[in-house]
């Protein structure tokens, strides 16, 4: 799991690899770092990390080692890496049935009707998602197109 | 090597004029070559010091070969009684029971022949039964053409790849809907219209439905399937959508997105053909007759290729196939 860390050092030489070291023992794997030095704040120095930690308890783990060594962590997000996919339904389609499949990790960012000149009605959905959430996504439209007896073409 | 040709249709005729042009080419890899018989469904022509190349390109029926064409005579004894080292298979595609073909080349096999074909049915029907009696015998079994025409896929595979491991394939693989495809999206038509164009051209069979309804590009999906990833799967296995329900809407809303619908093949661990999204600047996306494929690897990561998958191009696969087994066996 990749997580956004900020992490407050005191404004004193050798902090930076003091921080470091628990990240590397506990098998985070460090993406990105900014060490912003000019917004020091009452002593301490803001460092912004992208750190890939096998798993949550990894991560705990070096919080608690941080704070042992009075370094603390001023913010901890998970990134989600999110996808965007484009489909295509032909057919008569009943649109809620569709956005009710979504769970609350996917949203509908982009979508389209053409104007209904042919007999089957016709939709662009553009929808952005968790990329391991993708393939159950598409599956799951698969299925209520199949129900509905609509075509649904997705992205490659 | 002695030859005989099964099956004298288009495919048939179009290899045997083929085999003339090349009988130089043919001649440096082994000057014995020659066809020695030639069989369709009236009956066949048997010469074992080989037939005439000559007159044999110039006829569009046997009989007007030679007044010793022999009338209702089967394929299967043609190749009973044969000396031929190689059989080379062009009857039609037949994907219910693959017959004439798999009765055909389980016979020449089980003779010790080798067999060259672009034949689909026997392969979606019987793969694994025809590969291992093929290796029980110690003969060639080549199929090049039955995939994508003149693309030399499973000799890229076999010869090009062979620490690769295939990790998905994809691909256009009917000309026929794609040219269905690339028509509306370029002209904005509706899929009745341009199919109508498309038969009034010759493009499409009268009975479109194989290409249409992903049939044909179904079949090829099974036959990459288990000759490359090693699968023993049927054409029952392969999920299939066809394109009869593509509107012109879809296409434009497609287009406004940068994308192009495609029908598409797929193997990984799903086998699937349907219309898809292809981006416009992605490998697949090919207009026109063009069949495409799409390899993912481990090692080579992406691979594609693009050519002619019907039509006279097939013959290179054919004629590629042949040499292959000249050059293993002679
Ligand atoms: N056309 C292409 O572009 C293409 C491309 C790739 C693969 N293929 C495959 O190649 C094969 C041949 O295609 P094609 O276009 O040449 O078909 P075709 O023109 O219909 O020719 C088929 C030939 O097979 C003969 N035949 C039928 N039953 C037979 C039997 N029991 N014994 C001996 N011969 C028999 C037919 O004889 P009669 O004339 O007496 O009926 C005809 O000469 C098919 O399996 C096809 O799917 C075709």
């Amino acid at each position: 799991m990749k997580l956004d860390l900020t992490l407050g050092l005191i404004d004193r030489p050798g902090q930076l690899i003091k921080a470091l070291e628990p990240l590397a023992k506990n098998g985070g794997n460090i993406i990105s770092i900014i060490h912003e030095r000019e917004k020091v704040s009452s002593g301490y120095v803001p460092v912004s990390l992208v750190v890939d930690f096998p798993t949550i308890a990894n991560f705990e783990k070096t919080k608690r080692e941080l704070e042992d060594v009075s370094i603390s962590v001023i913010k901890s997000e998970e990134i989600i890496e999110k996808a965007n996919v484009s489909f295509i339904l032909i057919g008569k389609l009943d649109v809620r049935k569709i956005v009710e499949t979504e769970t609350d990790k996917a949203r509908i960012v982009n979508f389209e009707s053409s104007a209904p000149t042919s007999k089957e009605a016709c939709i662009r959905l553009n929808i952005e998602a968790p990329v391991e959430e993708i393939n159950r996504i598409v599956a799951k439209l698969k299925e209520v197109a199949e129900e509905e007896n609509a075509v649904l073409i997705s992205s490659v | 090597m002695k030859a005989i040709l099964v099956g004298f249709g288009f495919i048939g005729r179009s290899l045997v004029k083929t085999i003339r042009l090349k009988k130089n080419t043919l001649n440096l890899i082994d000057k014995e070559f020659k066809l020695v018989g030639v069989s369709d469904l009236d009956g066949y022509l048997y010469n074992e010091k080989g037939l005439s190349l000559e007159k044999l390109a110039s006829i569009n029926e046997i009989p007007e070969y030679s007044p010793n064409f022999l009338m209702e005579k089967s394929s299967l004894e043609l190749i009973e009684k044969c000396d031929a080292d190689i059989m080379i298979e062009t009857t039609p595609t037949n994907i219910e029971d693959g017959k004439p073909g798999l009765t055909h080349m389980e016979k020449a096999l089980s003779k010790g022949m080798h067999v060259v074909t672009s034949n689909k049915g026997p392969l979606v029907v019987e793969f694994k039964k025809l590969v291992n009696l093929s290796k029980e015998m110690g003969v060639e079994f080549k199929y090049e053409a039955t995939v994508a025409g003149a693309l030399p896929i499973f000799s890229l595979v076999n010869e090009c790849l062979q620490g690769d491991e295939i990790l998905r394939i994809s691909g256009i693989l009917n000309g026929t809907a794609n040219y269905i495809l690339s028509k509306m999206y370029f002209e904005g038509t509706s899929f009745e219209l341009t199919l109508k164009e498309a038969q009034e051209r010759g493009i499409t069979e009268s009975d479109p439905t194989y290409d249409i309804e992903g049939i044909d590009a179904a079949c090829k999906v099974v036959i990459l399937a288990n000759a490359i990833m090693k699968r023993d799967v049927r054409f029952k296995d392969v999920k299939r959508v066809g394109i009869k329900r593509i509107t012109p809407e879809a296409v434009n809303l497609a287009k406004q997105s940068g994308y192009v619908i495609k029908l598409i093949g797929t193997i990984d661990k799903n086998l699937e053909v349907a219309p898809k999204l292809i981006p416009e600047t992605h490998p697949l996306c090919v207009h026109g007759t063009l069949n495409v494929l799409h390899l993912e690897t481990d090692l080579a990561k992406v691979i594609t290729i693009i050519g002619y998958g019907a039509g006279r191009e097939t013959v290179s696969a054919m004629v590629n196939d042949i040499i292959s087994v000249i050059k293993k066996r002679n």
